[in-house]
């Protein structure tokens, strides 16, 4: 970003990166949503690369809220490590500052995407007040918003950047259509047209 | 005079060859499709008064026109299909009554599971229009048994595997050929076809147009 912000200044843009940069954070709410749908739809522990990930979502739907218990690098770390490796070749070969600024915003959101994610499961009470406005402001993901996804049947509003794409996809049926197609040419059904099994459904401790 | 009533009106979308070799072996092959974007919104063959073709420019733009093997106002083609229980069940056994019939791409699929649930809920009002019910797709006895179990469906469920019947009744796929489409027809108490109806992802609008057109028979 800071590399962007010189190339503009030097080459005296400023729409066209803060333009990218827009789109980038837009975008990267999109591809949350369909990176969140495909976790949380197909594949399993033993699914190369992307196992243990399916599993820890998994585990997120039985116990929603461990995730505002983890620590700030905690929810980052993975995606961090993924960002570093995508961006920095990036980085090193384009000086183009609409680019970089697209490349900066769009991998900052997704790097931050857990923490809003964490976020979007605190209670008002507990969150920062600035969090509190930039969820209400419909800059991130909203905790009504989100907390729809963990109820049945478990199909909807899976972004969460800012959330923004999700009463476009769901109203339109984008990933039922996915669902669809991806049975129809690969035999395989998503979970979510199962029944809940006890992977995904919220266990709710009962104070005795 | 019945006419062609357009609510959206799809580009002619041709038929692939799929054999179904197990209930997940759904690859087909893709012969031909128009190359024009894919149907969501209804598409109605309705019984009307009016003679002018209209059409409404909803969700896409009109393109060409529909071919349709089954069209209304012929004769609807008899077929033998085995129903949830295994029993071989033809379409002259439902001769002397009007019959929905409704072509859905799968079993315990979202939006199948909410269309053959809303046939479910308004089953008392077709059995009053004296009408019955009957849902087709492509799996198998087995998974209707389980399908029809699940959800309480009071009525038949046929097992078209080979896609044998939708092909023979022009059924159009959707989503450039990837979709078995979801299609239904009214056939009255002398085996003719009234309505046929499509739309692939609002299931709950099949419910409501053949009902509209039940009352009129």
């Amino acid at each position: 970003m800071g590399e962007s912000l010189k190339g503009a200044v030097d080459m005296h843009m400023l729409m066209e990166p803060i333009f990218a940069g827009w789109i980038g954070y837009i975008l990267a709410d999109l591809g949350s949503g369909v990176y969140h749908w495909g976790i949380d739809n197909y594949g399993d522990g033993s699914t190369p690369f992307f196992g243990s990930q399916i599993e820890a979502f998994q585990g997120h739907h039985k116990w929603p809220w461990t995730i505002t218990r983890r620590q700030f690098s905690n929810n980052l770390h993975a995606l961090a490590r993924a960002i570093t490796f995508s961006v920095l070749p990036i980085n090193l070969l384009c000086h183009d500052p609409v680019v970089q600024s697209f490349v900066g915003v769009f991998a900052g959101c997704i790097m931050f995407s857990q923490q809003f994610h964490a976020w979007a499961h605190g209670t008002k009470s507990r969150l920062p007040p600035a969090v509190v406005a930039l969820q209400e402001a419909g800059v991130l993901v909203s905790r009504s918003q989100h907390s729809a996804h963990h109820r049945p049947p478990y199909n909807n509003n899976y972004c969460i950047v800012s959330g923004l794409w999700n009463e476009f996809l769901d109203k339109n049926k984008v990933f039922e259509a996915m669902e669809m197609v991806l049975y129809f040419k690969l035999g395989v059904r998503p979970r979510s047209w199962s029944e809940p099994e006890s992977e995904w459904m919220e266990e709710i401790d009962m104070a005795s | 005079m019945a006419s062609l009533t357009v609510l959206i009106h799809s580009p002619p979308t041709l038929l692939h060859t799929a054999t179904t070799k197990s209930p997940y072996d759904r690859t087909p092959s893709i012969l031909r499709y128009a190359p024009s974007s894919s149907q969501f919104c209804g598409l109605k063959l309705s019984h009307s008064s009016s003679s002018s073709l209209r059409s409404a420019n909803y969700c896409y733009s009109v393109k060409g026109s529909i071919f349709a093997k089954v069209n209304k106002g012929s004769k609807a083609p008899s077929f033998t299909l085995k129903d949830q229980d295994g029993n071989s069940v033809s379409l002259d056994k439902f001769k002397g009554k009007p019959v929905v019939v409704y072509f859905y791409p799968a079993d315990e699929s979202p939006s199948c599971t909410k269309e053959a649930c809303a046939f479910r809920d308004s089953y008392e009002k077709f059995k009053k229009a004296g009408a019955e019910v009957v849902g087709i797709s492509s799996d198998d006895p087995s998974s209707h048994k389980a399908f029809a179990k699940k959800h309480r469906l009071p009525f038949t469920l046929l097992s078209d595997e080979g896609n044998k019947v939708r092909k023979d009744w022009g059924i159009p796929n959707d989503l450039f050929g990837t979709l078995p489409g979801r299609q239904t027809y009214v056939i009255d108490k002398n085996g003719v076809v009234q309505l046929i109806y499509n739309n692939q992802f609002q299931p709950e609008k099949h419910i409501d147009e053949t009902l509209k057109l039940l009352q009129t028979l």
